[in-house]
């Protein structure tokens, strides 16, 4: 009897292929919504659009969990500092999105306290236009972004990665060796003239003695 | 006689006031020295009593049509609980030299933050007041954006997230509790703190 688990049960591809492949289908969205474009993506969220059936569903509220910062509304002047460290906190391959007019160019809100667009903080990957936006948009962005996921390299990635990490660690026992170089130089100086002092001590002592 | 007719006269008599020829109805001019007891007699003892402070705005006429007069003013927004149609309007007008008035926050507590915003947005000092600090906008803000001769395109950009742990403790300690030690990721290290600043 045969089954077909008996058969050969191999498939073959490029790792580039596999690894984008899980990570364009797993982008986790980190709202960082400040305005009503927050509201059009929880729109989007609801099963009339479904964001889940492109692997989104998980809404990360921490930057530690999530790929994609969404960045959707006004971001003014006392905000942008705040944007960026959460921005910086999110872990690598990260990538974000600037989803309306205020995020995107500061939109109607050409004033003293409104940031100009996003991209003046942190570097953007997809602008969407509207204000605000359509869910029908938000998807489009999305899609877009997995097409640029599908785009990257990540052996490529890692190569330089890896350089960096190499060069790195060469320059760090550089130092390590010439720290140590002076340690040892120091210390053995030290010691030398320890025993010599200790040395013409005896000596002094054991003239004293002779001399009594 | 109408309520505000009444309370006008009063006004009249006992702190000077005018009738403010330029704006709405109900609008009445006061000087700045007589505001802080003519806002405590519309509140204790007139006789329609003020207990709602609706707001305070600031006014900057530079520029403006037609306008004799101080540069600055003043807007304060007074509303009765008792019968809520009476509404009443002090306007204070102030030179250009010396933006100052006393504060009336000791009277309405939400006068505090008004008064902070309009602080903020106009340059106007209010005498006495408990913790005037700029309340919209952030710590590095140079200028004041709401006068008219403020470039309305000038950026300014803030490096770090305004540090609130100081004004936060001290509430703490207002109310009674008692800071045992601080959490060191708390506390703004140069270094590390830093780090997620904006440069120019």
């Amino acid at each position: 009897m045969t089954t077909k688990n008996q058969e050969a049960n191999i498939f073959t591809s490029s790792l580039d292929f596999l690894v984008n492949w899980g990570r364009k289908n797993s982008l986790w969205p980190f709202p960082y919504g400040t305005a009503c474009c927050a509201i059009e993506f929880m729109s989007s969220e609801t099963a009339r659009y479904d964001l889940s059936r492109i692997g989104s569903e998980y809404v990360r509220f921490t930057p530690r969990q999530s790929d994609v910062l969404l960045v959707a509304g006004t971001i003014t002047y006392k905000q942008a500092p705040i944007l960026k460290r959460i921005y910086e906190q999110m872990a690598e391959p990260r990538w974000v999105i600037a989803m309306g007019a205020c995020a995107s160019s500061g939109g109607f809100y050409d004033c003293y306290c409104t940031v100009p667009g996003i991209d003046h903080i942190i570097p953007v990957d997809i602008f969407i236009g509207g204000c605000p936006p359509r869910p029908e948009s938000f998807f489009d962005a999305m899609f877009e972004l997995q097409n640029k996921v599908a785009d990257e390299s990540y052996m490529k990635q890692r190569a330089e990665r890896l350089r960096e990490q190499v060069e790195a660690l060469q320059e760090k026992s550089k130092a390590c060796v010439a720290s140590a170089q002076d340690y040892a130089k120091n210390t053995s100086e030290n010691l030398s003239n320890t025993v010599r002092s200790k040395v013409s001590k005896a000596l002094n002592t054991i003239s004293l003695k002779k001399g009594s | 006689m109408s309520f505000f007719e009444e309370v006008f006269l009063l006004l009249q008599d006992k702190f000077g006031a005018a009738p403010d020829p330029s704006a709405l109805d109900h609008s009445v001019l006061i000087e700045a020295s007589k505001l802080h007891s003519c806002v405590s007699f519309l509140k204790k003892e007139a006789p329609v009593k003020m207990e709602v402070l609706l707001d305070i705005v600031g006014v900057d006429y530079l520029g403006y049509l037609h306008h004799e007069g101080p540069r600055f003013a003043v807007i304060y927004v007074f509303k009765s609980l008792s019968s809520p149609q009476s509404r009443i309007r002090l306007k204070v007008c102030l030179s250009e030299d010396s933006p100052q008035v006393p504060t009336i926050s000791d009277l309405y507590p939400i006068a505090n933050w008004q008064e902070r915003e309009v602080y903020d947005q106009y340059g106007i000092h209010f005498e006495g007041h408990p913790d005037l600090r700029r309340l919209l906008n952030h710590v590095e803000f140079k200028g004041h954006p709401l006068r008219k001769d403020y470039p309305v395109h000038q950026r300014q950009w803030l490096s770090t997230n305004d540090f609130l742990l100081d004004v936060l403790e001290a509430r703490l300690e207002e109310k009674g509790y008692k800071i045992l030690e601080r959490s060191k990721e708390v506390l703004p290290n140069d270094d590390e703190y830093l780090t997620g600043s904006i440069q120019k």
